[in-house]
C-alpha cells in the first residue's frame, strides 16, 4: 500500500465550527426514505470523510496501485480477511477453508460456493485461478509481489484451489488471502490491457456496487445479492471528494459525514467537544515511524553510537509535541503496542533499560566509554570527528517536521547534533531508499503480527548496495543469522514457534539497534453513534478502522447498522 | 495591418518558446517519472515495475530530437498522456476537460464581475471626488484587496457559512443530494454553492480595478479636451462616459483582456479552501506528486491562455488608441 496518501497536513480551519447536526439528519431521513428493498432491509446513508486530495478519477481497478483503494473492500473481496489489529484474526471469506501442505510450500484453499458476481454470474474457484494467473501473466498488476514467491496457482477437484510456493512462505498467507482481490474471469478475460482498464463499472462479489461516480462523489449501494445473509444493512453509501482536510473536518464535525479517516489537530477540542455523546475517535497503532541510521556511516555503523540515539530520544514526547498527542511513543523492539502487547517481550525489554527508555544520562555514559569526548561546543567528539549528522526527511508532511525538530533539541542536550534536512516527496523517498542519507525519518508498512515490519527492517534480501534501491531495508543491515530467523518464521504454521522467532528479533533490535523506531504511526478513525451502530471500538477490533485500508474498510460496512 | 502582422509574427516565436521549454524544463529537472512511480508503488517489484514503465512508454529510448518531434505531433492533437500519479493511468485531457469548466465559470464569472464593477466605482468615485462615496468605496476596498485569498475565504466560511448558515461552504453542489445533469434544481444548487467563492475572489480582486480607473480617470479630467467639453455645456453624464471613462479606460481594458488569461490558472488557494475541483486545485495537486504529464499540460494551457490573451490585448489597444500604432 501508498504511504503518501494519509498523510495528514496540519493545514487547519483554526477557528472553532458550530455543530449543525440536523442538517446531517436532514439528508438521512430523506436518503432511508427511498430505500424500499425487498431481498432484505438495508437502510439509510452513511457519509465518510476522507481527504484525498484530488477529484475522484472514477476508476476501479483493484490492481491499479492508486485504484484499488476505491473497490477493493466494498466491491472486489479477498480469500480470507486477517484482521491486523486483533492478533490476526482469519475470517473465511471467498475461501471457506484452507491447509498447508508439502512442507508448507503449498497452500489449498476450499472456494465458497453459492456465491455469485454483482451481475448474476456465478463465482467459482475458476476466477480464483484466473486472477492469481492474471498477476501472473502481467506482473504490474500483482501489487503485493505474489509471484516472487509463488511458482503455480492449479485448480484441484472442483472447489479447491492450490498455490504452490518456490519456499516454504507462510507468512505469504496473508498477501494471498487477504491482501488479493479476486475478479470474475468472464469480464477481465475480455480486458486487452489490464494495466491500464480503468474499470469504471466494478462488477465484484462485494457487499456493495458502485451506484454513481463522478469527480465529486463515488456512491454505493447495498448489493441485493450479496452471499453474507442480511448484509449489508446500510443502503448507501458515500465516499465524497474532499481536496483539503479542513474541508473534510468540518462536514465530520458538523456531523454530515458519521466516519472520519481524517487527522484533526487537537481533536479533544476541535471534534469531541462538539457533541461529546456521540462523536467517538480511536487512534489503533499499526507501525512504527522510526530514526534510520545509514549503517554505512562510518561513525553510524558503531553500535555506542546509535545505542546513544536510542537513550536519548524522548519517545513520548516526540509523539506529544509532533504529533499532538495522537501517535504514542514507540519502543525499541519495534513491536507496535497495545496493538502486539502479546508479542511483545517484556523481561528482554527491561534488559536493555525497558527497551531504551529515555534515558539521556545513560547516552552520555554510553558515548563516554566509548571514548568520545565533549568538546568546546557541547558536541562529542572522537579522533577530530564530531557526532554531528543531518536527518532527510519529508518536507510535506509537517507533523514529522515538527517531531524531528523535537528529536534535535532532544539529542542536542545529549551531546549529539543533528541538523533536519526538510526535501520534496520524491527526491526524499529515492534518496531514502538508495540509502543517501545519514540519518532518516520514515516509516515502513505493518502486517498482521510484527514480524512482517521486522522483516522489511532486517532481511537482507530487501536491501541494496548505497545507490541502488532498497525495498525497505533502507539502513543497509545484512546478518546471515537474521536472514535465517526470518526463514525460520516462515517455515512453521506453530504460534508458539513463530513467536520464539519474534522473540529473537526483538534481541536483535535491541542489541544491534539498526534501526531506532520513534513514534507508532495510527489508523486515523472517528465515528459519530447517533445514529449509526457497529462500529470498530478498542474492545471490538473487529478490522483496521482506517478508511484507506483494503479490505478493512469493506468489513467495517458489513459490520454498521442503523440503530 | 502591418502592425497586427508583426505581433502575430512575434506571438508565433513565443509560442514556439513556451511550447519547447515546456519541452525541455522537466526534462532538465532533476528525478523523473520513473523515480516518482518507485516511489509510489513501494511493494512492486523491478520486473512490475518495468512493464508498468514499458507500458507509459518509459522504456523506449528515443532520441532527444525524435522526443521534441513526437512531442510537438501530440500538442498538435492535444494529446497530453495519462497522469502517473494524481489519478493513475487516467488521461490527462479528461481530467484537464474535468476541471476546466468549473474554473471557467467561478473565476472567469468573477473576473468579468471585478472588472465592471470596479471600473464604474473607480469612475463614479473619481467624478465625484471629495464625496462620502469616493471616501468610502475605494479605501475600503483597497483594503479588503490587501487580504490574502484564503484567510478571506476562511473567514467568510466562518461568518456566512458556519455563523449565519447562509452559504455552504464546501464543494461545487451538493454532492450528496444532487448529481450533476441538467435541471434547475442543480443549476441553482451550483449557483448557491459559488457564492461564497465568488464572493471572496471579487472582494480581493476588485480594489486592484478600482485603484487604476480612479487614478487614470483624475488624470484625463484634468486634459484640455475634457475643459473644453465642459467649456462647450456639454452634460456631465455625457463628459463622464464619453469623455473621461472611454479615454482613461484603456489601461484597464488592457489589464483585463490579460488577466483574462490567468482565469484557466484557476485561483488556487480559493479553490482549495472550498473543495472546488477547478484547475488550480488540479495544478495544487499535480504538483504536489510530481505528476509530469498533467503539470505539462496544466503549464501549457496557462502559457497559451496568457499569450493569446496578451495579443489580444495589444491588438485590442492597436484598434482603440491610434496613438500606439504610430512608427516611433
Amino acid at each position: 500500500m501508498t504511504t503518501t496518501r494519509w498523510a495528514r497536513r496540519l493545514t487547519v480551519l483554526g477557528s472553532t465550527i458550530a455543530a449543525t447536526a440536523m442538517l446531517a439528519t436532514g439528508i438521512v431521513t430523506a436518503t432511508a426514505g427511498a430505500a424500499t428493498r425487498t431481498a432484505d432491509t438495508a437502510t439509510g446513508t452513511l457519509n465518510i470523510a476522507d481527504e484525498w486530495g484530488f477529484a475522484w478519477p472514477c476508476q476501479f481497478n483493484p490492481f491499479n496501485a492508486n485504484d484499488f483503494y476505491f473497490s477493493f473492500g466494498p466491491v472486489y473481496e479477498e480469500l480470507a480477511y486477517v484482521d491486523s489489529i486483533n492478533r490476526g484474526a482469519v475470517t473465511p471469506w471467498l475461501a471457506t477453508a484452507w491447509t498447508w501442505s508439502n512442507g508448507n510450500k503449498t497452500l489449498t484453499f476450499t472456494i465458497r460456493k453459492g456465491v455469485t458476481w454483482s451481475d448474476g454470474q456465478p463465482f467459482s474457484a475458476a476466477d480464483v485461478v484466473f486472477t492469481f494467473n492474471l498477476l501472473k501473466k502481467d506482473p504490474a498488476l500483482d501489487l503485493n509481489a505474489d509471484w516472487s514467491v509463488l511458482s503455480s496457482v492449479v485448480a484441484t477437484g472442483t472447489d479447491q484451489v492450490a498455490f504452490n510456493f518456490k519456499a516454504p512462505a507462510v507468512s505469504y498467507f496473508y498477501y494471498i488471502a487477504d491482501q488479493t482481490p479476486i475478479v470474475p474471469e468472464h469480464i477481465w478475460s475480455t480486458v486487452k490491457n489490464p494495466a491500464t482498464f480503468q474499470d469504471p463499472h466494478p462488477i465484484g462479489t462485494g457487499g456493495y456496487v458502485l451506484s454513481a461516480c463522478n469527480g465529486a462523489n463515488q456512491r454505493f449501494t447495498a448489493n441485493p445479492h450479496y452471499w453474507q445473509p442480511g448484509l449489508p444493512k446500510i443502503e448507501t453509501v458515500n465516499f465524497p471528494s474532499y481536496l483539503s482536510n479542513n474541508a473534510a473536518n468540518q462536514d465530520l464535525t458538523s456531523g454530515v459525514d458519521q466516519w472520519g479517516s481524517q487527522f484533526i489537530p487537537n481533536i479533544n477540542k476541535v471534534y469531541i467537544s462538539k457533541d461529546p455523546q456521540y462523536y467517538h475517535y480511536w487512534f489503533a497503532p499499526v507501525y512504527s515511524v522510526a530514526l534510520w541510521p545509514n549503517l554505512t556511516n562510518p561513525i553510524l555503523s558503531d553500535l555506542a553510537v546509535r545505542q546513544a540515539i536510542a537513550y536519548g530520544i524522548n519517545r513520548p514526547l516526540v509523539g506529544k509535541i509532533g504529533e499532538y498527542g495522537e501517535e504514542p511513543g514507540a519502543n525499541q523492539t519495534d513491536v507496535v503496542t497495545p496493538t502486539f502487547s502479546s508479542w511483545y517481550d517484556s523481561s528482554l525489554a527491561a534488559k536493555y533499560g525497558n527497551a531504551y527508555a529515555y534515558n539521556p544520562s545513560k547516552a552520555v555514559s554510553i558515548l563516554e566509554a566509548d571514548g568520545y569526548k565533549k568538546g568546546s561546543n557541547g558536541i562529542f567528539a572522537k579522533n577530530g570527528k564530531q557526532l554531528s549528522f543531518t536527518i532527510i526527511n519529508n518536507a510535506g508532511f509537517s507533523d514529522w517536521v515538527s517531531a524531528v525538530n523535537v528529536i534535535q533539541s532532544e539529542l542536542k542536550a545529549v551531546g549529539i547534533q543533528v541538523t533536519p534536512d526538510n526535501l520534496s516527496g520524491s527526491t526524499y523517498s529515492t534518496d531514502v531508499s538508495d540509502g543517501k542519507f545519514q540519518l532518516a525519518y520514515q516509516w515502513d508498512t505493518g502486517g498482521p503480527t510484527p514480524y512482517y515490519e521486522l522483516r522489511q527492517l532486517l532481511y537482507s534480501a530487501n536491501t541494496a548496495p548505497v545507490g541502488s534501491p532498497a525495498s525497505s531495508n533502507y539502513e543497509r543491515y545484512s546478518s546471515k543469522s537474521t536472514d535465517a530467523l526470518l526463514g525460520d518464521y516462515v517455515a512453521t504454521t506453530s504460534s508458539a514457534v513463530q513467536h520464539q522467532v519474534v522473540d529473537q528479533l526483538e534481541q536483535v533490535m535491541l542489541s544491534e539497534v539498526p534501526v531506532i523506531p520513534v513514534t507508532e504511526q495510527v489508523d486515523w478513525y472517528q465515528y459519530d453513534t447517533q445514529h449509526i451502530a457497529g462500529w470498530v471500538t478498542a474492545s471490538n477490533p473487529y478490522a483496521q478502522p482506517g478508511q484507506y485500508v483494503t479490505p478493512d474498510w469493506g468489513v467495517v460496512l458489513l459490520h454498521l447498522y442503523y440503530k | 495591418m502591418r502592425f497586427v502582422v508583426r505581433r502575430l509574427g512575434f506571438f508565433a516565436v513565443t509560442v514556439w518558446a513556451a511550447i519547447s521549454l515546456n519541452f525541455m524544463i522537466p526534462r532538465l529537472m532533476p528525478g523523473n517519472p520513473a523515480q516518482v512511480l518507485v516511489a509510489e508503488h513501494p511493494h512492486l517489484n523491478p520486473q512490475a515495475l518495468h512493464s508498468l514503465l514499458a507500458l507509459l512508454g518509459g522504456t523506449t529510448h528515443q532520441s532527444l530530437p525524435s522526443q521534441y518531434a513526437t512531442y510537438w505531433a501530440h500538442v498538435a492533437t492535444f494529446n497530453f498522456g495519462i497522469s502517473l500519479t494524481t489519478s493513475f493511468g487516467k488521461s490527462v485531457d479528461a481530467m484537464v476537460y474535468q476541471a476546466l469548466p468549473w474554473t471557467l465559470g467561478l473565476v472567469g464569472i468573477t473576473t468579468l464581475l471585478a472588472f465592471i464593477f470596479g471600473t464604474l466605482i473607480g469612475l463614479i468615485s473619481a467624478w465625484r471626488r471629495g464625496t462620502w462615496l469616493d471616501s468610502a468605496l475605494p479605501p475600503i476596498f483597497v483594503v479588503t484587496s490587501a487580504f490574502p485569498y484564503f484567510w478571506m475565504a476562511l473567514l467568510s466560511i466562518y461568518i456566512f457559512s458556519v455563523t449565519l448558515g447562509w452559504f455552504p461552504s464546501e464543494h461545487p453542489y451538493n454532492i450528496f443530494t444532487d448529481s450533476p445533469d441538467l435541471n434547475w434544481h442543480y443549476v441553482g444548487d451550483v449557483l448557491d454553492h459559488a457564492v461564497l467563492p465568488a464572493f471572496t475572489i471579487l472582494i480581493t480582486a476588485i480594489g486592484g480595478w478600482i485603484l487604476t480607473m480612479r487614478n487614470n480617470v483624475i488624470t484625463v479630467l484634468s486634459d484640455d479636451y475634457v475643459r473644453m467639453a465642459r467649456a462647450k455645456g456639454l452634460k456631465p453624464w455625457r463628459i463622464m462616459w464619453h469623455y473621461a471613462g472611454k479615454n482613461a479606460i484603456l489601461p484597464n481594458l488592457t489589464g483585463f483582456a490579460m488577466s483574462l488569461g490567468f482565469i484557466v490558472s484557476g485561483a488556487i488557494l480559493v479553490e482549495y479552501v472550498f473543495d472546488y475541483p477547478g484547475v488550480g486545485s488540479l495544478l495544487l495537486q499535480s504538483v504536489n506528486d510530481l505528476d509530469y504529464p498533467l503539470m505539462q499540460a496544466l503549464f501549457l494551457l496557462i502559457t497559451m491562455a496568457v499569450l493569446v490573451s496578451v495579443l489580444a490585448a495589444d491588438v485590442l489597444t492597436a484598434v482603440l488608441d491610434p496613438r500606439t500604432r504610430e512608427q516611433s
